[in-house]
């Protein structure tokens, strides 16, 4: 069974006794081979909680703070060496687990990079992630608060309140004070606009952080409090390249990728399937950046494409209209019995078989010497063309997926009543519906990716193994349609040929 | 009313003792967070001669948030749009609380005298202020002769 798939790749003859090779090695081997490199979807992730997280994150923060401290010890030991000068344990900021924080977030909590950077120019580390203000704008500030609070008997007055007391101001790194009022409507506004980790100092120009820390000194309404941890852990978990918020509804787990790829995940809670590096719905083989491209341009142009999306249309043979119900694309004339394609009207009976002209668009040779609006109505032509098959597939999922219900529903109705059968004996049915949708989805999603290929040799190979994945799918959702005359070797068979050409086109063209 | 902040207060009054020299703001009779503002055209920039009338309002939480501050006088330049609307950083994201309404009406004179198309709220004036100079002047000038010199 293992050696069929690769068979069916004989268009590559010079390479065929190669290839033959390997399949062989393959089949032997699969046992130990790990799964990563025989599915070319596999995935390795964990859902998490919002504790789960928070532990892993303070994991992270204690793990630089440890090793920055032993740093600092070691560079004071050898400063004390080189030169007795207590300049530097005077300068020196104390890397507090607040300030950890910043680090790793403005790091990407990259801890290595953050560690390295601090052994090379901790000041300059401590600059760039707004710990510390900008050499030239701290020392007048910092010169001027000093004169302030040498002559003690002078209240202080706020800059922004204008109001003069001598008790309860707070101040960053950078030295700019102000009162403790000020700051609580400071944070007040910002955390009412949805800034948290992002909150500097009050002070014209100055870029100084507030840390994690200084907030929650100042913060001291419960309802605040919250909300301010709440938008922090939010942009945590967005800094974290390993982490992402699963994007269903209301639902507050965090999908964990120690290797993060743009690869199908799916939440354990709320069963919903995403792109981990995208988080919307999962493409391949289509990227990232491409299928964001081709769904905004979907949106932008539903005008346009909207005249297709009619349901029926007229049998090419006898020209009485018919209505598509079901998935499958491989439609017979309730009339004439005629087997025709519903996507480009052709004849069923060339259109299985041989080479498959159905999937692939032919360009225009000539269209660069023609004028301007020949092109337009080309480019416009070509954009159906792929928005026509990728709308047309999404809608037999939708139409398949009724279908599986209904034989869900038909299957608990043979084994219930008329005892033919049990749950085992029809298990085999429901999964050839969900493999379909699978290889539909996935079909789906082959469009995008053809229509921003430049015409090369590599998309000949592409429309090639789309065509004879097309043709697989319509075979089997023709057979599952027609179960109950079908035998059931002969679908299994079908299933097995479907799932084998989807793989193909993935190990060949998904390139995370 | 709600009492006046004290900074508000105080704004205020050192507003009307020592004036921005061709600004003038005046809060309104009803409403002490609405200043009624006019802004002289610097000299040496297409706007020399004009008065540009315009209004500023302290929202509920200033001096947190900025103050929100629009021409009522039509004028052509390139970071203020049709609606009278301005495009300066520190009215957005480079607010500071420590900054004041003088500041900000300083700013806004500042970006009289010197336009930034390269950051443009009113995109077909800033084109043709990258295009083609001159006659953006040209306009500028004589919109403020229509618009902001006849009383
Ligand atoms: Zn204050
Ligand atoms: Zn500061
Ligand atoms: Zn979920
Ligand atoms: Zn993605
Ligand atoms: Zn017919
Ligand atoms: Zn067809």
């Amino acid at each position: 069974m293992s050696g069929q798939g690769e068979s069916d790749m004989d268009y590559s003859d010079d390479e065929a006794g190669y290839g033959d090779y390997y399949a062989e090695a393959d089949t032997y081997d699969l046992e130990q081979v790990d799964i990563s490199k025989s599915d070319p979807e596999y995935f390795e992730f964990e859902c998490l909680s919002v504790e789960e997280v928070e532990r892993l994150l303070n994991e992270s923060v204690e793990m630089l703070s440890n090793s920055l401290k032993i740093l600092s010890i070691k560079d004071l030991n050898i400063y004390e060496k080189v030169c007795n000068n207590n300049k530097l344990l005077s300068g020196c900021t104390q890397i507090t687990p607040a300030l950890a924080k910043v680090l790793l977030h403005t790091h990407k909590w990259a801890i290595q990079e953050v560690t390295d950077k601090y052994r090379s120019d901790s000041q300059a580390l401590l600059v760039e992630s707004q710990i510390e203000p900008r050499p030239e704008s701290s020392t007048s500030h910092r010169r001027q608060q000093r004169s302030l609070r040498s002559n003690s008997n002078v209240p202080l007055i706020c800059a922004v309140c204008v109001e003069a007391t001598n008790e309860g101001y707070f101040r960053l790194a950078c030295g700019h004070s102000f009162c403790s009022l000020c700051w609580v409507m400071h944070f007040q506004v910002q955390i009412s606009q949805g800034v948290s980790t992002g909150i500097t100092c009050m002070a014209p120009g100055c870029e100084v952080l507030a840390t994690e820390d200084f907030a929650l000194k100042i913060i001291t309404l419960p309802d605040l409090r919250k909300k301010y941890q709440q938008f922090t852990f939010q942009d945590y978990v967005k800094s974290h390249p390993q982490l992402r918020f699963c994007p269903g509804p209301n639902c507050q787990v965090i999908v964990r990728a120690k290797l993060p790829k743009a690869k199908k995940c799916f939440c354990q809670s709320c069963k919903t399937a995403f792109c981990f590096n995208c988080g919307i719905d999962y493409h391949a083989p289509t990227d990232c950046v491409t299928v964001k491209k081709w769904l905004t341009k979907c949106a932008d142009d539903s005008e346009t494409a909207n005249y297709i999306s009619a349901h029926t249309k007229d049998c090419p043979k006898c020209h009485i209209c018919i209505e598509k119900n079901g998935g499958c694309n491989h439609m017979q004339c309730y009339s004439c019995k005629h087997d025709f394609c519903w996507m480009c009207l052709g004849d069923w009976k060339t259109h299985g078989s041989e080479y498959y002209e159905c999937s692939r668009y032919k360009d225009n040779p000539n269209i660069a010497n023609e004028s301007a609006h020949a092109q337009a109505r080309e480019a416009l032509k070509k954009y159906l063309h792929y928005y026509e098959r990728w709308e047309n597939h999404s809608k037999s999922l939708k139409l398949e997926e009724q279908h599986f219900k209904k034989v869900s529903k038909k299957i608990t109705g043979k084994v219930m009543n008329s005892g033919s059968g049990t749950w085992i004996d029809w298990q085999y049915l429901l999964d050839a519906s969900n493999l379909l949708a699978k290889c539909r989805y996935t079909l789906q999603y082959t469009y995008p990716y053809a229509y921003y290929m430049e015409p090369s040799s590599r998309k000949e190979l592409f429309e090639y193994q789309q065509a004879s994945l097309e043709a697989e799918i319509e075979n089997l959702s023709w057979k599952i349609e027609r179960a109950e005359s079908t035998d059931r070797g002969d679908l299994e068979n079908q299933m097995d040929v479907a799932e084998k050409r989807r793989l193909t086109l993935l190990k060949d063209f998904l390139n995370v | 009313m709600c009492s006046l902040p004290r900074r508000i207060i105080k704004e205020t009054q050192r507003l009307m003792q020592e004036p921005v020299p061709g600004i003038s703001a005046v809060p309104d009779d009803n409403n002490a967070r609405y200043f009624h503002v006019i802004v002289t055209g610097p000299e040496d920039s297409p706007f020399e001669g004009g008065l540009f009338k315009l209004e500023l309002f302290l929202p509920e939480d200033y001096p947190m948030s900025a103050p929100k501050v629009r021409f009522i006088t039509k004028i052509y330049h390139p970071n203020i749009d049709r609606l009278g609307r301005i495009c300066l950083d520190i009215l957005k994201d480079k607010w500071s609380p420590a900054l004041q309404i003088r500041t900000v009406l300083l700013s806004i004179q500042a970006l009289l005298s010197a336009p930034n198309p390269d950051d443009p709220l009113a995109n077909d004036v800033a084109e043709l202020w990258k295009v083609n100079e001159a006659e953006a002047i040209r306009n500028a000038k004589e919109w403020t002769r229509r618009y902001a010199m006849d009383n």
